[in-house]
């Protein structure tokens, strides 16, 4: 048992909690609990900063590079050296009549004929905008009309920013005579990769990352779907699914590129699939997202509360039976949410599709799931590399549609996970 | 007959065997009346609903001949070119196995389609005898996938009887189904695992490994060509720029700003305040990482290096080990912030309370009872987060450099295992030469060691949460 | 048995609100250092919620909302200003379930003068941390193994490692929330004769459901129904003869 307590040990005198000493310490710590909540909150102030400082440059070097600067030209039609008849332009095989012509000599022609010396700031890519002109109204020809081309890099540098000497002077000139203005690039959202800045868009890539998650989708929300509802629902409890639980959660951690190496050895190497096909990186990226799907599929499932599961097999359903007319429709939601969190990862993702040679130069959109593709996050990759100072204003203005193509996924989620949530 | 159009029309025929086997079921089934297993019209009751024979008969048709042309597609292309090669102009063909393969290749991406015209002249005269192989054997493959579907079907819909027990068999498939479904996880590991293993083999067949894991100069280039050098793939300078970014620079940046913002959430907001700051955290976590690699390599690399000159630091890269770590730990601080927030929360109540019962204030708790308490979950979450950090490429990729240094100056340009990965795969070059298979080496190195990582952080985070239980 | 002149903490009015909904109802009480003071009443009847009054633990939550007046030797705790963390060392509390902190036995009960700053150097503290644990009636069982982890010790002597904890800061009154609630009968008893001795020395006030505990460690008692108080008086005069029929219920059975 327990010693009393000695006799000898004399009460320590009462705290002087008024004392002087005691509340300079009292103000200390006080001040030192003030400091702590002021890191506190600077940390995360710094993250928001961080956050609001990256959409921000990327806003203000993306915003411009959904316009160009181009540049009001008179083509004088019926002057030109081109003999044409626009009745061929109506009917079949007006594409190849269009391609008889040499547009490029003639756009720099009407070019020179209307700027002069300033002619020379005309986009290499030009021509593409007189040629559609044309093929859009064929009548054209028997007039003098004024065009609106697209501006050459250098002159749309000088326009936004600090181009050249040489260009700045052009643009004040063109800019004081009314030639040159500043309109929406609506290629920009229509056309796919060039090697001239003003030429490039992004349809391509979106078009590949479409192709690619369908791809993603098709195989990996079946495949997780089910997974999810066998270890939920039926799995003995053994050897095998303890180690496709270890799989499974394993997976959902190994970093993307690893999933790449695999694509590369095995859908390239020995499946011999077509190399940078949205079929192979959807297949890569279906792989990466399955596990996402399971985890969250299952963490649905189990929030659907057993009395349900009780109450359907008492009137005599059969195991299958409750799981696919119970169960899964109830956790549906929940695997929606899931699954378009998985597949925004996806979209995002970049390295693996490298492996896989997505980075191909893709100038015009894919056809197929088994064309040569690209997506949008590797466009960008794509173009960070591109010398020409052109590139950065493209690059960030894909960035934003990447981004708002993410944050619509994530809304959805958000909205999904809102309307169905339900308690229990 | 093309693929398309063959597996529309099994699937067609599915469609029509689970209408007619449910028909004939329904047919089969008594009127609705009374409980008894035989009504008045002497018919016994079915098993099974009449949707599950019309599944059975379905599953009949679709199986085999599915299963079928997977198969032949696999099988096709070698008979396709047997076929091909019998024809005279074959005997034309070089003896040399790689141009006779190029030409064959050419032919045959003429003969479906695949390209316009063939460069090599040799090729044109395989054309046509490709084409009507091709043709012969998908005519072939497209007739025996039929005949499958109905004889699969014939044999569904002649077992259509009152007592069939459809249901239990179309479970039985169902069932199979979901099993296959959860084993592709494993495969998939099996895959990796298998993969990187024997690629790593057959590079180690050409290097030493003991060169490779411990050797001080990484110098691809030299030894693709060909000057043989073997200390070119010592991966020490990958691993040590690895750990530079990964584990120091970038934890650094995550480890003060996520705890402080997991404290300052859980401790310190408002409600109001909490619903917006976090959602704001996990945007962080939903940026692309090519977003962020875009971000440091063109405004964080450049900002960085004009300073490190202001500062007087002469040789400061503008590919620096400082710019892609920073910014790959502002891309870390929201998974060490959820993990903190995770191990802070599950610390029972009871022990806050005891703290503030005594007269601590709340950073006094927070440090000196929460901290240590969480402490376990928070090493675990930290674990996962360089776990991360290591295995993230496009950061790495855009704003670290490419020369391997073993350097401790973060303003120096280090490379990474993930960079010198997409580097060495993303060139020109063979697939068999040591150079690839180094990329795949790294890989192996790059997944064990996240692995570990992941095991042991899991297992911390778990005994921790099971102390608190 | 006699009151004692001067109340060490005592209570005026207090109404408490958990947001909308009223906890506690005009309670008036008076606590002195010569007597434990026991809260009896059936589960929900705020007895616990008051007691987290006397010390402010309530600020904790963010909804509640405490009115009325509460003064400690004559000062109102509420006013602003008082000093929380000073109040809350002179006003000690022990816990329902044992909540040691993951640390040694010395640190647990260094804890409060550290962060007071009662001890000026290590000596200091060991003496406070013998005394405290003696006090406590735990030195013999750990005096041995002050570096184990506290989390470690059984669960009687983790309550009792909590009440030398709270004793190590020399407070004037110690609140108690069910303190045995969670032990078994023999760590209850010892926790009950651990009560007896630190009586005189603080102002003791006991929350339990149990009424045999009640009488057996306390000399007055307070019955709580409903967010009100019932009656208070000694506590032979309430279990024996009280005054009121709810209290006669309660005590005889008929309901808790």
């Amino acid at each position: 048992m327990n010693a009393p307590i000695p006799s000898t040990e004399r009460r320590r005198a009462p705290t002087d909690w008024k004392g002087a000493d005691m509340q300079k310490r009292i103000a200390a710590r006080y001040s030192s609990e003030r400091r702590f909540r002021m890191i506190g909150l600077t940390a995360i102030l710094m993250s928001a900063g961080f956050l609001a400082f990256l959409l921000i440059s990327m806003l203000h070097e993306g915003a411009s590079g959904f316009t160009r600067t181009e540049l009001a030209v008179r083509v004088d039609f019926p002057k030109a050296p081109i003999v044409i008849d626009p009745a061929t332009l109506r009917g079949e095989g007006a594409d190849a009549v269009l391609a008889s012509v040499n547009w490029q000599a003639l756009t720099d022609q009407a070019a020179t004929g209307a700027l002069g010396q300033d002619g020379v700031w005309i986009a290499p890519g030009a021509w593409l905008v007189m040629r559609d002109a044309v093929k859009a109204d064929p009548s054209l020809l028997q007039k003098s009309v004024t065009l609106s081309l697209p501006a050459s890099d250098d002159l749309d540098i000088a326009a936004k920013s600090d181009g050249s000497p040489e260009a700045e002077a052009a643009y004040a000139r063109l800019d004081k005579a009314g030639i040159a203005t500043r309109a929406v690039n609506w290629d920009f959202l229509t056309s796919s990769d060039a090697t001239d800045p003003t030429q490039v868009g992004i349809w391509g890539a979106f078009k590949g990352s479409l192709l690619t998650m369908a791809v993603t989708l098709l195989l990996s929300f079946p495949v997780g779907v089910l997974a999810a509802l066998y270890l939920e629902e039926y799995a003995p409890r053994n050897r095998w699914t303890d180690m496709i639980e270890v799989s499974i959660n394993n997976l959902a951690a190994v970093p993307s590129i690893i999933f790449g190496l695999l694509g590369l050895a095995v859908f390239l190497n020995v499946m011999h699939l077509p190399r940078s096909a949205a079929l192979v990186g959807g297949m890569t990226l279906a792989l990466m997202t399955m596990p996402v799907i399971v985890i969250a599929g299952r963490n649905a499932i189990k929030a659907v509360p057993p009395s349900i599961r009780d109450a359907a097999l008492g009137i005599g359903a059969s195991p299958i039976q409750v799981v696919f007319h119970h169960v899964l429709p109830l956790a549906l939601p929940g695997i929606m949410t899931g699954t378009i969190i998985g597949m925004a990862r996806a979209l995002g993702e970049t390295a693996p599709l490298l492996m896989i040679g997505m980075r191909a130069f893709i100038a015009s959109p894919p056809g197929g799931i088994t064309d040569p593709a690209t997506v949008l996050p590797v466009q960008i990759f794509l173009w960070s590399d591109e010398v020409s100072k052109g590139f950065v204003e493209k690059t960030s203005a894909a960035i934003i549609v990447l981004l708002l193509f993410l944050l619509s996924m994530n809304s959805i989620a958000i909205y999904l996970r809102n309307k169905f949530e339900r308690r229990w | 007959m093309n693929g398309v159009a063959i597996v529309t029309l099994i699937l067609g025929l599915g469609l029509v065997a689970w209408l007619s086997a449910r028909a004939k079921a329904v047919r089969l089934a008594p009127a609705p009346s009374g409980g008894a297993s035989r009504n008045r019209s002497g018919r016994p009751l079915l098993h099974s609903l009449p949707v599950y024979h019309g599944w059975y008969a379905a599953l009949w048709v679709l199986a085999p001949a599915l299963l079928f042309l997977v198969i032949w597609a696999n099988v096709m292309p070698g008979l396709v070119t047997e076929r091909a090669l019998q024809d005279s102009a074959a005997a034309a063909l070089p003896i040399d196995a790689m141009s006779r393969s190029a030409i064959l290749t050419e032919a045959r991406n003429v003969a479906l389609g695949n390209a316009q015209a063939a460069f090599d002249p040799r090729a044109n005269a395989l054309i046509e005898p490709y084409r009507s192989a091709h043709r012969f054997y998908s005519l072939g493959g497209a007739l025996a996938a039929l005949m499958l579907a109905f004889a699969g079907g014939a044999f569904a819909f002649t077992r259509i009887r009152p007592d069939f027990r459809a249901r239990t068999k179309v479970e039985r498939v169902v069932m199979s189904a979901l099993l296959v479904a959860s084993l592709i996880a494993i495969v998939t590991t099996v895959g990796i695992v298998g993969s990187l293993l024997w690629e790593s083999l057959r590079f180690f067949a050409m290097v030493n490994p003991f060169d490779f894991l411990f050797g001080l100069k990484w110098s691809p280039q030299s030894a693709a060509m060909g000057y043989g050098n073997e200390d070119a793939f010592g991966a020490v300078p990958l691993f040590w720029g690895t750990i530079f970014i990964g584990a120091i620079i970038a934890m650094f940046v995550a480890i003060p700003l996520g705890l402080m913002s997991a404290i300052y959430l859980t401790q310190y907001a408002r409600p109001a305040a909490r619903a917006w700051l976090k959602p704001m955290l996990e945007v962080l976590a939903g940026v692309p990482t090519v977003v962020y690699g875009y971000f440091a390599a063109l405004t964080i690399a450049p900002n960085l290096r004009d300073f490190a000159a202001w500062v007087g630091i002469s040789n400061a890269s503008s590919e620096s080990a400082l710019a892609a770590g920073l910014v790959m730990g502002v891309m870390i601080i929201p998974f060490v912030s959820s993990m903190a927030d995770d191990s802070i929360n599950s610390v029972p109540q009871s022990m806050r309370d005891g703290s503030l019962a005594m007269g601590a204030t709340t950073s006094e708790t927070i440090k000196q009872v929460l901290i240590p308490a969480a402490l376990p979950g928070v090493v675990g979450g930290v674990l996962l987060a360089v776990s991360r950090a290591i295995g993230e490429t496009m950061i790495v990729v855009m704003a670290a450099g490419l020369a391997a240094n073993l350097t401790l100056n973060p303003f120096a340009s280090v490379t990474t295992v993930t960079t010198q990965i997409v580097q060495l795969l993303t060139g020109d070059q063979e697939f068999e030469s040591a150079k690839t298979l180094a990329a795949f080496a790294l890989g192996l190195v790059l997944f064990v060691v996240t692995l570990l990582l992941n095991i042991v952080a899991l297992h911390v985070v778990k005994r921790y949460r099971e102390a608190y239980e | 048995m006699p009151q004692s002149s001067t109340p060490k903490m005592s209570a005026r009015n207090v109404n408490v609100f958990y947001g909308e909904k009223q906890a506690i109802q005009n309670v008036s009480i008076d606590v002195d250092t010569d007597n434990v003071t026991a809260f009896i009443g059936p589960s929900g009847c705020g007895k616990s919620t008051f007691l987290r009054t006397l010390n402010r633990m309530n600020d904790t939550v963010a909804s509640a909302r405490v009115e009325g007046e509460i003064t400690l030797d004559g000062e109102n705790i509420y006013s602003s200003g008082m000093d929380v963390v000073q109040l809350r060392a002179r006003v000690g509390m022990v816990f329902q379930k044992p909540n040691p902190f993951p640390k040694s036995i010395y640190d647990n009960i260094a804890y409060g003068p550290r962060i007071h700053g009662l001890a000026s150097a290590k000596a200091d503290l060991d003496v406070i941390v013998e005394s405290s644990l003696r006090r406590a009636g735990l030195w013999d069982e750990v005096k041995d193994r002050l570096k184990d982890s506290g989390t470690a010790l059984s669960g009687g002597q983790q309550q009792r490692l909590c009440i030398g904890r709270a004793i190590a800061v020399e407070p004037e009154v110690i609140l108690m929330d069910e303190p045995c609630s969670a032990l078994d009968p023999i760590a209850t008893a010892k926790i009950e004769e651990l009560i007896h001795e630190l009586r005189g020395r603080y102002a003791i006030v006991i929350v339990t459901h149990n009424m045999q505990q009640a009488a057996r460690v306390s000399q007055r008692t307070a019955f709580f129904h409903l967010g009100t108080l019932v009656e208070y008086g000694s506590t032979s005069e309430i279990f024996t003869n009280p005054r009121e029929d709810r209290t006669k219920d309660y005590i005889t059975g008929r309901y808790g």
